[in-house]
């Protein structure tokens, strides 16, 4: 047997002929912080409460150090696991202590009342949550996110080896969202297990040292986030297009949901960008189903980055290098394949004139207007400025709205209309 | 509004309310013990049980005042205090059970379900073959209806506050239609039973129903509040209280069977008295806070008063005739109830329900 503190095996539940949970099988032992993620209605308020015994599983079994859990006496199990429960409303105005001292009822005999010991400890866990000097507040008065914070707390009061938790954040925010977790963290480190059900993936990659994927019931992928985030688990998992890329700040990995697309309407749109200048374009125009090919970005550019993340076939250039002939043909071959080519409003140095050779190449051209509250279009030399003076005298000066309009005007021919326009 | 004041307050209050309320109910048993058709003076009682005890100097008051004292209204202000208690203790408890501020015998249809049965027992005859009969088939009927109320409240996972409610109306018009229908093809004597079993009284209560009820219900609130730090947990979600180690169901059962139980034997007393079980605990839960611990035994001595003061409300207010003790907590009552549904929907609003 391992040593974990809690394990599953082969865990179902089913109610009547509908299977909720199937064959699930976890461990989860001391020092592990183990998130529970899934889209709604895969089965993970379920599973916790499968794991904590407050459901008999219609197959399989859960053994809690090393003891099938439905078999410990009730109490005694409620010393060595609680559970804190999504439901949080109040139909009586209890006095915060008093909703505290209620974790400790596994640890009264009947008659006996609360210590000193206590009423010190649900004291110090109050504060540990940050709201002490609530006590003698109601609990029913409280705003959902302290609510769930004093739960949080009354976890702490019961004192238990495992802690399980139902969407423990879903009512605070961010602030306290972190608090909550970092405080889950903790008692991972004060070497308990502890076992989460989160929705927020990002969350879940930033604090839980393991996710188990649930997907209709069974577990679709388990193990550390990054093998777990992967965008082809999470989009078969969620019915989505998702994006996993690390968060350049806090190192931790961010999912984020790709637009729907309205299916390729066929415009073929070439985007010449740079600086991050074709970001907002790239989206959109996806998201309008246009055929899209960029360049010429240069390496760990954002416009580079996203092409390359939404799968847009693009020419690219070292980082910090200047663009060559070579890749101003490759692109130019694009360009001229492309219903229209857009220009789009870049800084233009020696690294990237080449981007105006390759307007000059263009099929059919359109120029980025910079609106007042854009970035301007700089210049950093004579030449670059003349070259692009050259190359927008032949080329319809529009807003970036003027830029959408026209394309969503779309297939009946988008340079026709630049032609008018100009 | 605070429903909750400070932690100092709340302590005050409660040793004030342990105070006031029983000095209350004595000062109301005195009154009420010399206010009716007679009119016997309220030391009178004083005087006798001084005399009796062995303070012979004492004047005992004139036999007639005697008689009346100890033969009529004694026996009735006691029963109005068991009732009064009994019925409040059961609402404290259904109110935690079901974490139901509307919850309480006569709502939840177990008062429909005693009235049945005690009508079942006059109807057949077996209520004049002894005087336990009726109270049998009192607490027969609270269990029959408790029994609907717990299967309906755990087939489905979760209760909504209306579930239960509407559950409850629907037993209880179940339950007195019965009631009514059996009183139509009843003999012509015991409908005079008609009005008392629709609405319960205490004309002519004497020692005999003392006798029955009294070692039923004062050990059956005891018991009751032993289980005062479970109906904490309980009303604060079954969930909740599941993963803190309860027997949930267990002690869903037992708690349920014992206020049928209480309920039923109030009811053989006094018939179906209607809002005491609904209004005392909020009015206690409104003073001594929610904790159970406090809140049954407060609750116990304001029910207790509560119908003392009904009933001699409703001897006083047009004598020589009595108005019965269900009327008047109904009128009172209703106006209560009204004002709960509408704390309830304005509360419902902010996601507490």
């Amino acid at each position: 047997m391992s040593n974990a503190l809690l394990q599953a095996r082969g865990v179902g539940w089913r109610v009547g002929a509908l299977p909720i949970l199937t064959d699930v099988d976890l461990d989860v032992g001391r020092g592990e912080l183990v998130g529970i993620i899934g889209p709604n209605g895969a089965g993970k308020t379920t599973l916790l409460r499968i794991l904590c015994g407050l459901l008999r599983p219609s197959s399989g079994a859960v053994w809690l150090d090393g003891r099938e859990i439905g078999t410990i006496e009730r109490r005694s199990r409620a010393r060595s696991i609680a559970f804190m429960s999504q439901e949080t409303s109040a139909s009586f105005p209890f006095r915060v202590m008093d909703v505290l001292l209620m974790g400790r009822y596994p640890h009264l005999r009947r008659f006996e009342p609360e210590t000193a010991d206590d009423r010190d400890r649900a004291r110090r866990m109050l504060s540990y949550v940050g709201l002490l000097g609530l006590e003698e507040r109601s609990f029913a008065e409280l705003s959902g996110g302290e609510r769930q914070l004093v739960l949080f707390a009354k976890t702490l009061v019961q004192d238990t080896d495992a802690v399980i938790l139902d969407e423990p954040s879903s009512s605070l925010d961010i602030r306290h969202q972190d608090r909550i977790f970092s405080m889950a963290q903790e008692l991972a480190r004060e070497n308990r297990a502890v076992i989460t059900s989160v929705h927020n993936l990002g969350v879940a990659a930033q604090y839980c040292s393991r996710l188990v994927l649930l997907d209709r019931g069974s577990v679709a992928a388990a193990g550390r986030p990054e093998q777990v985030l992967r965008t082809d688990i999470l989009d078969r998992v969620y019915g989505i297009r998702t994006l996993v890329s690390p968060n350049p700040v806090t190192g931790s990995m961010t999912v984020s949901v790709i637009p729907w697309r309205a299916g390729v309407t066929g415009s073929r749109i070439h985007l010449i960008g740079g600086a991050g200048s074709a970001v907002n374009l790239t989206r959109e125009l996806y998201r309008l189903g246009c055929e899209l090919s960029g360049g010429i970005a240069h390496e760990y550019d954002s416009d580079e980055k996203l092409w390359k993340s939404l799968g847009i076939p693009c020419v690219t250039v070292g980082a910090f290098s200047r663009i060559t002939d070579e890749q101003v043909t490759e692109a130019a071959a694009m360009a001229q394949a492309a219903d229209l080519t857009v220009l789009c409003a870049f800084p233009v140095g020696p690294g990237n004139s080449g981007n105006l050779h390759l307007a000059a190449r263009a099929r059919r051209l359109v120029v980025m207007d910079p609106g007042p509250e854009d970035a301007p279009r700089t210049f950093f030399s004579e030449e670059g400025r003349a070259l692009f003076e050259k190359v927008s005298a032949r080329a319809a000066l529009l807003r970036y709205e003027e830029v959408l309009k026209l394309i969503e005007r779309g297939s009946d021919g988008p340079g026709d209309a630049a032609e008018r326009d100009g | 509004m605070r429903l909750v004041p400070c932690r100092a307050a709340v302590k005050r209050r409660t040793v004030l309310t342990f105070i006031v309320l029983p000095v209350l109910l004595v000062a109301a048993l005195l009154a009420a013990v010399g206010i009716g058709a007679v009119r016997v003076a309220p030391a009178s009682l004083i005087r006798f049980l001084l005399h009796e005890i062995g303070f012979h100097s004492v004047a005992l008051p004139d036999s007639r005042d005697i008689t009346i004292l100890l033969l009529l209204r004694l026996p009735r202000v006691l029963a109005a205090m068991l009732v009064g208690s009994g019925l409040a203790v059961c609402g404290v408890v259904m109110q935690g059970l079901f974490r139901n501020p509307m919850a309480s015998p006569d709502v939840l249809g177990i008062s429909a379900g005693s009235s049945l049965g005690a009508v079942v027992s006059i109807a057949t005859g077996l209520a004049s073959r002894s005087l336990l009969t009726l109270p049998a088939c009192t607490i027969a009927g609270a269990f029959l209806s408790a029994a609907c109320i717990y299967l309906l409240s755990t087939s489905r996972g979760t209760t909504s506050l209306l579930f239960i409610i509407i559950a409850g109306m629907a037993i209880s018009s179940l339950f007195s239609g019965l009631t009514s229908a059996l009183l139509l093809f009843s003999r012509e004597y015991e409908v005079s039973q008609f009005i008392f079993w629709t609405m319960g009284g205490l004309d002519g209560r004497g020692w005999q129903h003392l006798l029955f009820s009294a070692p039923v219900l004062v050990p059956g609130m005891i018991t009751l509040s032993f289980f005062a730090r479970e109906l904490d947990l309980l009303s604060l979600g079954e969930e909740g209280a599941l993963s803190l180690g309860m027997h949930v169901e267990r002690m869903k059962r037992l708690l349920l069977g014992l206020t049928a139980v209480i309920t039923g034997v109030a009811i053989a007393v006094a018939g179906p008295v209607g809002f005491v079980g609904l209004l005392v605990p909020h009015l206690m839960r409104f003073i001594v806070g929610s904790g159970h611990r406090t809140l049954v035994p407060a609750s116990a001595l304001g029910g207790a008063l509560f119908l003392v003061l009904c009933d001699l409300l409703g001897r006083s207010i047009a004598p020589p005739y009595e108005i019965r003790v269900g009327i008047i907590t109904a009128i009172l009552g209703s106006p209560y109830l009204l004002s709960l549904i509408v704390r309830i929907q304005r509360r419902g609003a902010r996601g507490a329900a």
